[in-house]
């Protein structure tokens, strides 16, 4: 059915006049059907349109209210008032399905229809390495029969930003992409869960996926449930350089700690809490006094970054959330990055942990996996190995200007610049795009959009799309909870996309247990 | 009151008559000192023989050794562990149980599909045990999963849980036989677990004492290496009342060792052959078990242009005890003949099967990668065994038939 017909505009705006009955809404994606090919647009602007001038609309107005007239039908308003859209073009599609970039605008005065499922065939799932994120949406219509499947290997190989406001349906969306992550072993994931959200130990989540007991390894430091391993790192795992970028040291303080590292390896977390400063027995006390002023406040710095607390009396370091270990826990950074490897997602549940803990675990863990990837490069075995995706929230924190500006790299940074060579990515998801530089923004090259109300932040999404949005500043803010564009070099346009409610995404099959053997 | 916790003997492991009698020594010599230290009992978690019908000659060493015990009153508690258990039943464990010199901890099959298990309380002391053993390949944590753990949980009492199995927080690697120390019912005072060759002790959150007593002699071609570089080899006892008092790790010296390794990588065959030669006549192997470790890629000339063989017989003839030579990862660049590969008998076979599972795709998971190599391994050790003199020959291939088809999850 008709909804409008092409009026008049230019190449990024063209002028659309509604069809009376019909609703336009931003977003919407519409067809002008051509000779040979067909062309997708979209409504980013609605304004309205009049025959008459404005004295005499005020007087139609006048008449109205003060006649009491109950309508203004008397002058044919389907001739006289419209709705005027302000129109795009997203994409051509031409006869065989392939789509191209559009260089035309459509007929003059062609008439334009609502895109249907038939329209967007090119979006078929066509091979199980990819991922299901969610249906087309034309304005707030969905289009249940067409589904959008990115490649999964392409898309996290060369990271994903999902920029996003509280209460847009950000958490709901990490779940459903980890959900179909967890169907192939393509794509190996270390999610560090600040929330403890999305395994779901009382609710539903991950663990309900069918292929949750091979393909999810879920780490919590106090009473993991049945079958999930004990979230315990060894102190002796973390090296001076973890805390690169993610806390601020001293140069003095810098030094101090890898004169710790050189001299006990492994042990110098604990030597350097336990240290105990006494009387100088030295040549020049005035040095060791500030020696020991800049060891008491590293002991201090250690203690409130990774939650430690020291035993004098017995001699030892102690973590408050038992996630940090002096005795246990030294195989679990290998067996993490095994897991990864082997194309399963790892949710670390991080929500005891301080900020600053639970970015120095990711640091270990994501420094070992791009080493392992550094390795298999050189030795030419990375196209075995499933993409590595490392995802975490408040992504400014580690790749923030500011942070980058201090001109120490953190892993997580070095992974935005140099990952996707190794086949490792990250999945950044955050409320502030505008603090991430725009070197690292240009390096994502999918980006999830979620609804959001700052016009700051709408501005740097816009400017680093892979699409452009300049146009799509209503479109963004409009966002309703659910609702998302995807900007991907992998698309062909800007996706517009209704994400599935996570609990409908799950289908728990039925619990038929066999009786079991017992010897 | 105490306890010894043995696992991983592999009795009847060793095939050269040195290290049998080594075998032997340090089996009877734990023994001897369970008995000597007056322990209330013994816990054996799995893997007490190397095949689950090993040969008469080792039935017959066991036998006396745990007739001991039994004559001094002294219990023998054990689970199956994956090597000593057979699918279809057929195992020598079975016949310890019947004859009452062990006692085997009962599951069973509850109607909901889960699995109870019922505790054996020693008479005695009073402890609780319960266990399950290490059962078919990769299939552990099925059991595991189904098992009904209020019931296990909620009984009082100092309660011991045998079972045989790798701990994840405990593994380097991801093998597929390991499971989280989660799947374990909590609350025990004392988790005896077998599996892991190596001695471990260690507590989480809900689970203290979670103790692995590793190998007493060798049960794997890698452990006499790893003894070489100084890993112990023994078994704990226990000391307790209401709780754990404590936990000591009794060594169990058996031989000396000598460890030699040879990097072969961008050498010719003399070079590696001098070498060899130069090692062996600086260090002193007289009453020692000499591990031979060759690694890396020939540049020229030949692995088989390197005499092994004479390396061997001079190394005993120097007074070695015997000599294991890991030859795995050495190979030739000149002549790498692939489908050949050398090693020990183990190690060809592992890699054997590495090699040929790794070009067919299949949809059964426990048929490809690590569990498939695995399971082809389990599957070759059934075959291995002998005909005894009393069984027909259809009798044996029907036992033997059943038995891998029982491994692979055949319905036939």
């Amino acid at each position: 059915m008709n909804i409008g017909q092409v009026v008049g505009g230019s190449f990024g705006n063209i002028m659309l006049r509604q069809k009376s009955g019909s609703c336009l809404e931003i977003g919407d994606l519409l067809v002008s059907e051509e000779d040979d090919h067909i062309l997708i647009l979209q409504i980013f602007d609605l304004e309205y349109g009049s025959q008459m001038n404005g004295k005499v609309q005020e007087m139609m107005s006048g008449v109205i209210l003060e006649e009491q007239l109950a309508s203004s039908e008397f002058y044919e308003p389907d001739f006289v008032n419209y709705i005027l859209a302000r129109v795009k073009i997203l994409a051509r599609i031409n006869t065989n399905d392939t789509v191209v970039l559009p260089k035309g605008m459509p007929k003059f005065f062609n008439k334009l229809r609502m895109v249907a499922t038939q329209d967007l065939k090119f979006l078929q799932k066509e091979d199980t390495n990819k991922i299901f994120v969610g249906n087309i949406r034309s304005g707030s219509k969905v289009l249940y029969d067409a589904e959008v499947w990115l490649d999964a290997f392409e898309i996290f190989s060369h990271h994903v930003l999902i920029p996003a406001t509280t209460g847009r349906g950000k958490s709901n969306l990490v779940k459903t992409i980890l959900y179909y992550l967890l169907y192939s072993n393509n794509v190996g994931a270390l999610v560090l869960d600040a929330h403890n959200e999305y395994y779901g130990q009382k609710e539903i989540g991950l663990k309900d996926h069918p292929n949750s007991r091979n393909n999810l390894v879920y780490y919590t430091p106090m009473n993991p449930p049945p079958g999930s391993p004990t979230f315990i790192i060894n102190l002796n795992a973390i090296r001076p350089d973890h805390f690169d970028g993610i806390i601020d040291f001293s140069e003095p303080q810098d030094r101090k700690m890898r004169e710790f590292y050189s001299k006990y390896k492994g042990e110098w977390i604990s030597e350097l809490m336990l240290y105990q400063y006494s009387t100088p027995d030295s040549d020049n006390p005035a040095e060791a006094s500030k020696s020991a002023v800049t060891i008491n406040v590293l002991q201090q710095k250690l203690r409130q970054a990774l939650d430690l607390k020291v035993n004098y009396d017995e001699n030892i370091v102690l973590s408050k959330h038992n996630v940090f270990d002096k005795d246990r826990g030294d195989k679990t950074i290998n067996q993490i990055v095994n897991h990864i490897e082997s194309g399963k997602v790892v949710v670390l549940d991080t929500s005891n942990l301080s900020d600053d803990a639970e970015l120095i675990v990711g640091s270990i863990i994501a420094s070992s996996i791009l080493d392992r990837y550094k390795s298999a490069r050189a030795e030419g075995r990375l196209h075995e190995k499933p993409v590595a995706t490392i995802v975490i929230e408040e992504a400014p924190r580690v790749i923030g200007d500011d942070i980058l500006k201090s001109g120490i790299n953190n892993i997580y940074s070095t992974i935005a610049r140099e990952g996707r060579k190794f086949q490792v990515g990250l999945t950044a998801i955050t409320q502030l795009t505008s603090v991430i530089p725009k070197v690292i923004l240009a390096n994502m090259n999918t980006k999830i959009i979620l609804g959001n109300e700052m016009k700051l932040e709408r501005q740097a999404i816009i400017e680093s799309a892979s699409q452009d949005l300049s146009e799509d500043d209503h479109n963004i803010a409009s966002l309703d909870l659910g609702e998302a564009i995807i900007s991907s070099i992998y698309v062909p346009f800007a996706l517009p996309i209704k994400i599935p409610n996570f609990k409908d995404v799950i289908k728990k099959p039925p619990d038929n247990k066999p009786k079991m053997r017992v010897f | 009151m105490k306890f010894a916790h043995f696992a991983d003997v592999h009795l009847g492991y060793h095939k050269s008559d040195a290290l049998k009698r080594l075998e032997k020594y340090a089996f009877t010599h734990s023994i001897d000192r369970c008995i000597s230290d007056n322990v209330d009992f013994v816990l054996m978690c799995g893997d007490i023989f190397h095949n689950n019908i090993p040969d008469m000659r080792v039935q017959k060493m066991a036998m006396e050794q745990f007739r001991r015990l039994y004559d001094s009153g002294i219990p023998v508690y054990v689970v199956y562990g994956s090597h000593d258990f057979s699918p279809i039943s057929n195992s020598v464990i079975d016949l310890f149980v019947a004859a009452g010199y062990m006692i085997k901890p009962r599951g069973v099959a509850l109607e909901s599909g889960n699995i109870g298990l019922d505790f054996i309380t020693d008479p005695k002391t009073g402890a609780k045990i319960a266990g399950l053993g290490g059962l078919k390949v990769g299939r552990d944590r099925d059991y595991y999963e189904n098992l009904e753990r209020t019931p296990l949980e909620s009984e009082s009492g100092f309660k011991i849980f045998l079972f045989h199995g790798g701990i994840t927080e405990m593994m380097d690697t991801i093998a597929d036989d390991g499971m989280p120390v989660s799947l374990l019912p909590k609350g025990f005072a004392y988790y005896a677990g077998g599996h892991m060759h190596e001695h471990q002790n260690e507590h989480f959150s809900g689970y203290n004492h979670v103790v692995y007593p590793g190998t007493l002699f060798a049960g794997h071609s890698s452990d006499m290496e790893n003894s070489a570089k100084g890993q112990r080899r023994g078994f704990v006892i226990v000391e307790f009342d209401s709780t754990v008092k404590s936990i000591d790790f009794i060594d169990v010296p058996t031989c000396d060792y000598v460890l030699i390794v040879v990097d072969a990588d961008m050498q010719t065959s003399d070079h590696v052959q001098d070498e060899i030669t130069t090692k062996i006549t600086s260090i002193s192997t007289n009453d020692k078990v000499v591990i031979l470790r060759i690694f890396g890629e020939l540049l020229r000339g030949r692995t088989t242009d390197v005499d092994l063989r004479a390396v061997r017989q001079q190394l005993l003839d120097n007074g070695a005890i015997d000599v294991i030579i890991h030859r795995r990862e050495f190979t030739s660049k000149e002549y790498d003949i692939r489908g050949e590969p050398a090693g020990t008998m183990e190690e060809v076979e592992i890699k054997t099967f590495q090699d040929n599972i790794k070009q067919i795709s299949m949809k059964r998971d426990h048929l490809i990668g690590d569990r498939g190599v695995t399971l082809a391994q389990s599957i070759l050790s059934s075959t291995r065994i002998k005909q005894p003199d009393n069984e027909t020959s259809a009798d044996y291939a029907h036992r033997i038939s059943s038995d891998v088809i029982s491994r692979m999850e055949l319905d036939v």
